[in-house]
């Protein structure tokens, strides 16, 4: 039994290879997309992979997935059943270094309109996000911090912080507030970044875990002042607390789309990621997922925009700007290491 | 000794509706073996509570040796007690719960070491000191409590129902042994059971307790040759009542006049001849002795004796030995019978005392 | 003579025929336990087995001792000397608050203690998560303890009672009290009150006759207990994680960040493993060393 279910995948697989060298996918195939499940993947089918499917003639199927271990069990029994994975950046840069997925044919793929960190041999990121600088309105009042030199300047603004748990950005975070230029962080003086750290460790009230709690710390006054994801903020001021927010120095992060390993619907995959990425179907994303980005910043010449949704969303001209991408690849080499030291310093 | 008496008074407690010392006054002398004997829920272990100090009454007074004890908390009383499933502790070995109210007593190691040994020899456990409790048998679980109750020569001690937990013939062995006890050592003892036999071998006197009230206080021969009242003549013996009728001075029995050695206690109406087996005989004088005259019913062997049932008149039954040595030769069921009472062994009593 | 041989015939019979039922009943016994074996197999052995294979290879897949050699870095050594604190500090604050309450339930009647006892029990019905989450709302700075502390005018500036290890501390005890409770309260209700009754009688006070006779007693369930609550606290991860404030970082924090951000299986394995197998020692340890007789003091 278990014999014969691996002799039809490996055919399945031989006919997929076949199907692609002859550069060709049938009509109608369905291409199966495994994200991390819950609104996010809800919202994701419905404002990017849906119409990208209508406009390649696909139909698509969805799994979920836990992480990149899912992942590397896919590919690893020969036989993925999934074709495309939807992932967070550095995950696709670590899993494209492991050999996890097939290579981007950017023939098909168009990478006008994005940034070169924003994209890579194996992987595209389709939806942005950005930590940012958030502060308590009734704290600070018209003397607002505007940088995050200020989030580490406890004299000229006094007050409780908070920084996430996992180090990614936060070591980004750190070499700007001590100095460096957002165009020359990376790759990243991780020796510098913890020295930098160790400054404002002490006013650090609550290092945060989770989207929700983040939310939580600010919207309560639990801190004063926070690095945090835009999205989340943008809520919480929604909810009517007196929070705001700055772009300024926000660090532009992902989440990425890669076909796996020996995906059987490959080629097709391979149309529908670049559909997925194309200006018109990135889009949709202000009006339909707010708390995201495009990641293609040609999807603000195609689309109209008012200039509240401009104003709010991380991508448009205006905000990109004052922005730094997410070096990935750095990430993907790093973030062991960093990890263990960074817990040490949260600890002590 | 010379001490070691209690003065009880007056002695009331209740559970709410339920009065389970209800006036208690009672004497014990000092060392005196007093057994409280009685059914359960006669207020027996209620009272031996009172006077060890786990229980507080609701009114009355307790003085041992002339001091009010009512209010003092039971670990500075001074009393030995013996537990009915003996209480001891299965953390320590016997010879630590020996010890230990020697220990409490801040007695120095050495004195200890020979007191304790002392009191283990005198209940014959001193070989197995080191043994643990849960390796012990009942009787010797027995011995330790017991040990442990007289290692600080108490002036007093108290014993609720100790030997209910062990069978038969450990039980009667026990019993001459705590008696032998008592005898060398003198120290006043309060005895609870509700086992007839018990009380009979070991007190110097009883009292007789029912529903919270001591219903006759006297030594063993006269709780039991000369009850009070119907109740404590029934907690003693094989005992059957054959009912009496009143006639002026005299109480008579179907009809006939009964010859009594003495007047019958708190006996104002109709009244009861005891009959228990032993006091029956098998022949008497139709001019002295009290005849009672019945059909035998059935005959069972006992080993040493066989037993007769023989009913009579107004459907009662009553019973008598037959042991070989009467000269009578044993009767068939259906037989008629006589048997006989000496005036001495008529006994006559009320209901209830007043 | 006839009368004999007619006696022992069937007692040879007799005996082939009790053997043989005695053996029919080993053979149904093992078929009972059948079930549990396989259900052990498959729920702990098996896994476990698997997790101990996986810790062994490294993230490229080869046989090295590299997921444990990783182990005796700093980070990794201060996680586990965390974890022991935290699971030390939060067992004691447990003994503290839960003997007295075991005791008082081992003393009061059965109505009143099966009443009082839902409330110990009463943290069990809610999930976790819930729980915690509360006493985020109770602890923080603008949460209710020290609105009402700040209102009195007790305190000038909140107090730091949550993000740290005083709140993981609070949120772990809550959790865990019943752990010690129940085992404690369970051996508490096993000790014959007449035991003290004798103590008393023998010229103890009440507090010598607890100390003397009541706690030794109460000993066995009191070492469960501990084992119990220990070994859990060990391996606690929500409390942790959300009242610590990123601080507290338990052995356990460190297994689900390998698995959940960084995917490295080989390397929670290995943490895993170590955590287990000091688990294991605890409970073999004291098992060996706090037997119940032993527990009881007395002489050797």
């Amino acid at each position: 039994m278990q014999n014969r279910h691996v002799t039809l995948s490996a055919l399945l697989v031989g006919a997929a290879a076949v199907a692609m060298t002859s550069g060709s996918f049938a009509a109608n195939e369905t291409v199966t997309i495994a994200g991390f499940g819950g609104n996010l993947q809800k919202d994701l089918r419905a404002t990017l992979w849906q119409p990208a499917a209508d406009k390649a003639g696909l139909s698509i199927a969805e799994e979920t997935h836990d992480g990149l271990a899912a992942v590397r069990v896919q590919v690893q029994s020969g036989s993925p059943t999934w074709d495309l994975v939807h992932l967070g950046s550095d995950d696709c840069a670590v899993g494209g270094k492991e050999g996890l997925f097939e290579p981007l044919d950017y023939k098909v793929i168009s990478t006008d309109g994005f940034d070169k960190r924003g994209y890579g041999e194996h992987w595209i990121a389709t939806n942005s996000y950005s930590v940012v600088l958030a502060w308590r309105t009734d704290v600070y009042k018209d003397k607002a911090p505007q940088s995050w030199k200020d989030l580490w300047d406890t004299e000229k603004f006094p007050g409780r912080r908070a920084l996430s748990t996992y180090p990614q950005e936060m070591l980004e975070v750190a070499l700007m507030a001590d100095g460096v230029a957002k165009d020359e962080l990376y790759p990243l003086d991780s020796k510098r970044a913890f020295r930098s750290l160790d400054k404002i460790k002490s006013k650090v009230a609550v290092w945060w875990s989770s989207g929700a709690q983040s939310s939580q710390l600010i919207k309560d006054g639990e801190v004063d002042m926070m690095a945090i994801w835009g999205s989340r903020v943008a809520s919480v001021i929604a909810d009517g607390a007196p929070v705001s927010y700055t772009y300024q120095d926000a660090i532009l992060g992902y989440g990425c789309l890669a076909i796996l390993k020996g995906a059987p619907h490959a080629k097709a995959a391979q149309a529908l990621v670049a559909g997925v990425v194309s200006p018109e179907i990135q889009a949709r994303i202000p009006e339909m997922m707010p708390y995201y980005g495009p990641t293609n910043s040609l999807a603000f010449k195609v689309g109209k925009f008012s200039p509240e949704v401009l104003a709010r969303s991380n991508m448009s001209p205006e905000n990109v700007k004052k922005q730094v991408f997410l070096d990935a690849n750095w990430w993907r080499d790093n973030t062991n290491l960093v990890r263990e030291d960074y817990s040490l310093l949260m600890a002590n | 000794m010379g001490a070691g008496k209690v003065s009880i008074r007056h002695v009331h407690k209740a559970y709410g509706a339920f009065k389970a010392l209800d006036g208690i006054s009672l004497d014990i002398q000092p060392g005196e073996f007093l057994t409280l004997l009685g059914p359960s829920g006669s207020g027996k272990t209620t009272l031996l509570n009172v006077i060890a100090g786990f229980e507080r009454p609701d009114s009355g007074s307790l003085m041992v040796d002339e001091v009010e004890f009512i209010t003092r908390p039971p670990h500075k009383r001074d009393l030995g007690m013996v537990f009915q499933n003996y209480a001891l502790f299965p953390h320590m070995d016997v010879f630590d719960n020996v010890a230990y109210p020697l220990k409490l007593r801040g007695i120095d190691r050495a004195s200890i070491r020979r007191r304790v040994t002392g009191a283990l020899e005198t209940v014959h456990m001193d070989k197995l000191a080191a043994r643990r409790i849960g390796e012990l048998s009942g009787g010797q679980r027995q011995r330790v409590a017991l040990a442990r109750a007289i290692v600080f020569e108490p002036k007093i001690l108290l014993m609720d129902e100790p030997l209910s937990a062990l069978d038969k013939n450990l039980r009667e062995h026990m019993q001459m042994e705590l008696k032998r006890l008592h005898n060398r050592l003198g120290m006043t003892t309060v005895y609870v059971t509700h086992d007839q036999q018990e009380a009979l071998t070991m007190s110097d006197r009883i009292a007789v307790l029912d529903r919270g009230r001591v219903i006759q206080l006297d030594t063993p021969q006269n709780i039991y040759d000369h009850p009070n009242c119907k109740f404590v003549a029934g907690f003693m013996g094989e005992t059957r009542f054959l009912p009496v009728e009143r006639r002026e001075s005299s109480y008579h029995l179907d009809d006939r006049s009964l010859r009594l050695a003495s007047e019958p206690p708190h006996c104002d109406a109709n009244g009861w001849l005891i009959v228990r087996p032993e006091r029956l005989r098998w022949a008497g004088d139709a001019q002295r002795d009290n005849r009672i005259a019945g059909k035998v019913m059935d005959i069972v062997y006992r080993g040493d004796s066989h037993l007769v049932s023989v009913s009579l008149a107004g459907d009662h039954e009553i019973s008598i030995r037959h042991t070989g040595s009467e000269g009578k030769e044993l009767p068939v069921p259906g037989q008629d019978l006589e048997l006989w009472l000496t005036p001495e062994a008529s006994v006559v009593v009320g209901d209830a005392i007043q | 003579m006839t009368v004999m041989v007619q006696e022992v015939k069937p007692a040879i019979l007799n005996n082939s025929l009790l053997q043989r039922s005695r053996s029919l009943q080993g053979i149904s016994f093992v078929g009972l336990s059948l079930p549990a074996a396989v259900l052990v197999a498959a729920v702990l052995i098996i896994p476990f087995s698997w997790l101990a294979w996986l810790s062994l290879f490294d993230a490229a897949g080869n046989l090295s001792a590299e997921n444990y050699v990783r182990l005796l870095r700093p980070a990794y050594i201060e996680s586990f000397l965390t974890t022991f604190k935290v699971a030390g500090l939060v067992t004691a604050i447990c003994v503290l608050l839960g003997y007295p309450v075991a005791y008082l339930l081992s003393q009061l009647p059965q109505r009143a203690a099966q009443l009082l006892m839902v409330f110990v029990i009463l943290p069990f019905w809610t999930s976790v998560l819930v729980r915690t989450y509360a006493w985020l709302v109770l602890l923080q700075r603008q949460g209710i303890i020290n609105q009402w502390l700040l209102s009195s005018g007790l305190i000038s500036e909140p107090l730091p009672l949550v993000h740290n290890m005083t709140g993981t501390v609070i949120g772990m005890v809550h959790v865990m009290l019943p752990f010690l409770i129940l085992p404690l309260y369970a051996a508490m209700k096993a000790i014959d009150p007449v035991l003290l009754r004798a103590a008393a009688n023998c010229g103890a006070s009440p507090a010598q006759a607890f100390r003397q006779v009541f706690l030794p007693l109460s000993l066995s369930g009191l070492s469960a207990g501990i084992a119990l609550t220990f070994v859990l606290c060990l391996g606690f991860y929500l409390t942790p994680a959300l009242l610590g404030g990123g601080r507290v970082a338990m052995w356990s924090t460190q297994i689900a960040d390998m698995v959940a951000k960084f995917a490295n299986w080989g390397a929670a394995s290995a943490l895993s493993v170590v955590l287990l197998v000091v688990t294991g020692g605890i409970l073999w340890g004291v098992n060996r060393f706090m037997r119940v007789p032993d527990a009881w003091g007395g002489k050797r």
